[in-house]
């Protein structure tokens, strides 16, 4: 018997008997759909954070001012009182001759007002790197300079989402942005910036509502955004007494993040222990900082997604495999009910290869056909999914092939015993039967 | 050459730990073209002996020669394409398949063949049995007579030498079996050898020749005398 006709008397059988077939598909067709729309969570997850990853750029460190509290924190207070701070910043220009830019920032309090009404920016005080580590760009006039820096000078460059804030859809070059009764004179614009749905990182924030200040303007007329415990009452003259000192060093002024940029993604390695070396020294091994290499974020997140896929595919084959039983037990039962059918085929020519071929394709034929509506399934899902829930999903090819293929193989395996039976079935009893 | 020759043909059933003989050795030959009918009570051995003439079965003593072939010894496979190509089988209950349309089930032995699938002849013996208006119903859409004769049309798509009637008119009411008796004698006349199992002795008169068996043995071959010719009553 040709392979068309075997297919075409399989797809047959399977219509006459709509509610059996359909039944015995279920286990493959959730089975499939279930990998394709869990995939496509994963893959959106997986293209969210490595978004987020690239938008900090992986060829940079970050070192985040960290909080320190409990029993650390009196120590803290007597070892390394300011933190995170520019002579850290500086330390590191001075040591990493390699490094391509060293920025810090620092993040203040500031009551920031557009007419009457209260707004919710952020002041950040940089240098003219931040732009480029950032992977920023500008949308008009131009970034702080070295010159406002070291002139103190009253600029600000503004987020996308800030200016919207402050100025609706007015033009804000050259107009004035007021912080804590202090005049800022907007020279610059930044392009709207991508942030995902979902922070894959804590130390995401949205660039897009920044207000960029020159940091030695910061560090005279601001106090830091500090997350820092206030420590205990018996510190708190001490505490307040270095806080003013620290107003008139400017070597001890805190800061938020220092952000290192390197040649190349390789070198952030490396320079992550020097750079760590460096702040153990600094801080008299006090941890009041926290150092982040989006590269290797990445490769964590790659290889949690590793973990992810091993386990759906798990879970994916346990849910076919079940499937497969299904139509094992199925297709046994037809075999026993069909016996007098196979009795005349193999009576009037059929081998016993031929047999086996028929069932094997009729399982091969139920296991495709689940498997479509599967694939079916977990696109529509995932669409679901993305529509109500808000994750982000990207549909893997990869996903769809290899669960079609499954399913396809799973026809095959489990198939094979129950069309081997039927093989078996003596033409002489198989007439009788019934 | 005769068509069929069987040679102290033996079959025995082992049955748990006993030895059963169906067929204690049985010679005969049959020609081509002849029309034989096979008799006998049962557990008389002819249903054994329709099986090995089917090349459904293999003796377990003597020799059976097929068309010029030993069949006694085929494979599985080598004898299912023997029944494909040498043999037509019409049983007892039809045995079409429900879900295929006449027609289908007509052509279903070309599937199993090497040949062409040729849709034209398997028109032509649906025509030749008088079905061919009826070609696309299914087994349920028809009697039980026009049933048979779809199975009787099935039997000969691949023109195969002889056409094997395993108590053919056995489920059908008198009329109807007298029928199918003047299709096979019908087939028998323009050359086709048929052999029938029946234990209906006016059945048999239809043939040209009986083989009576008794107890695993051949007990008498005879020519019919007065063979009865079917004369099919034109139905409305």
């Amino acid at each position: 018997m040709g392979i068309l006709d075997a297919i075409q008397t399989g797809i047959t059988e399977l219509l006459s008997h709509k509610m059996r077939s359909m039944l015995t598909m279920l286990g493959v067709i959730f089975g499939v759909a279930a990998v394709i729309a869990m995939v496509s969570i994963g893959e959106g997850a997986k293209q969210e954070a490595l978004d987020q990853i690239k938008q900090m750029g992986i060829d940079v460190i970050h070192v985040k001012r960290a909080s320190i509290t409990g029993e650390l924190a009196d120590r803290a207070e007597e070892r390394s009182p300011f933190g995170l701070k520019s002579s850290d910043a500086r330390i590191i220009k001075d040591v990493c001759t390699f490094a391509r830019q060293v920025v810090p920032t620092r993040e203040v309090f500031a009551d920031v007002k557009a007419g009457e009404k209260p707004v919710s920016v952020k002041i950040v005080g940089t240098t003219a790197g931040y732009l480029d580590v950032s992977k920023s760009e500008l949308q008009s006039g131009r970034f702080l300079r070295d010159k406002d820096i070291h002139d103190h000078l009253a600029v600000c460059v503004l987020g996308a989402a800030a200016k919207r804030e402050l100025f609706g859809f007015d033009d804000p070059m050259g107009k004035m942005v007021k912080a804590n009764n202090r005049l800022f004179t907007v020279v610059g614009l930044i392009k709207p910036k991508e942030v995902g749905t979902a922070k894959a990182f804590s130390t995401m924030r949205d660039l897009n509502s920044d207000i960029y200040i020159p940091i030695t303007v910061s560090v005279t007329d601001f106090n830091i955004a500090s997350q820092q415990a206030i420590p205990s009452d018996v510190n708190m003259l001490q505490r307040i007494a270095r806080k003013l000192m620290s107003k008139q060093s400017p070597e001890n002024a805190s800061l938020s993040e220092i952000i290192i940029q390197l040649d190349s993604e390789d070198a952030t390695g490396p320079a992550a222990s020097i750079v760590r070396s460096i702040l153990n020294r600094a801080h008299r091994g006090i941890r009041d900082y926290e150092i982040i290499i989006p590269a290797e974020l990445l490769k964590q997140s790659q290889a949690t997604q590793r973990i992810f896929n091993i386990v759906m595919a798990a879970i994916a084959g346990i849910s076919l495999l079940v499937g497969g039983i299904g139509i094992m037990n199925i297709m046994l039962a037809t075999v026993t009910q069909r016996t007098r059918e196979i009795g005349v085929r193999r009576c009037i020519g059929a081998t016993r290869w031929d047999i086996v071929r028929q069932f094997m394709l009729e399982a091969l034929v139920i296991t495709c056909m689940g498997g479509l509506i599967g694939v079916v399934a977990g696109i529509g899902g995932a669409k679901l999914i993305s529509d109500f829930a808000g994750w982000r999903t990207v549909v893997s090819m990869q996903a769809v092939i290899v669960s079609f293929s499954v399913s396809a193989l799973v026809g095959v395996v489990f198939g094979m015993y129950p069309a081997v039976r039927a093989a078996m079935v003596d033409p002489i009893e198989a007439l009788r039967y019934g | 050459m005769a068509l069929i020759e069987a040679q102290d043909l033996k079959k025995t059933y082992k049955i748990g730990t006993i030895d059963v003989p169906a067929l204690k050795g049985v010679s005969f030959k049959i020609e081509y073209g002849e029309f034989v009918a096979i008799m006998g009570p049962s557990g008389s051995g002819k249903s054994t002996l329709m099986n090995l003439i089917g090349c459904l079965d293999r003796p377990t003593g003597g020799k059976y020669i097929l068309d010029g072939f030993d069949a006694s010894k085929l494979s599985d496979a080598a004898r299912a394409e023997v029944r494909n190509r040498k043999i037509g089988f019409v049983f007892q209950s039809f045995n079409l398949l429900p879900k295929m349309s006449a027609f289908k089930n007509a052509m279903l032995p070309m599937m199993y063949s090497t040949g062409p699938k040729d849709a034209k002849k398997v028109r032509e013996a649906l025509k030749s049995v008088g079905l061919e208006h009826r070609m696309h119903h299914t087994p349920m859409q028809l009697s039980g007579g026009e049933q048979q004769r779809v199975a009787v049309a099935r039997s000969l798509v691949n023109d195969p030498p002889v056409v094997l009637g395993d108590e053919p008119t056995g489920n059908l009411d008198s009329t109807t079996g007298v029928e199918i008796m003047a299709i096979f004698q019908h087939l028998n006349n323009e050359g086709k050898t048929v052999i029938i199992v029946t234990h209906e002795p006016d059945i048999a008169q239809h043939a040209k020749r009986i083989l009576r068996f008794r107890d695993g043995l051949l007990e008498s071959d005879e020519a019919v005398e007065e063979q009865l010719i079917a004369v099919p009553k034109p139905k409305d």
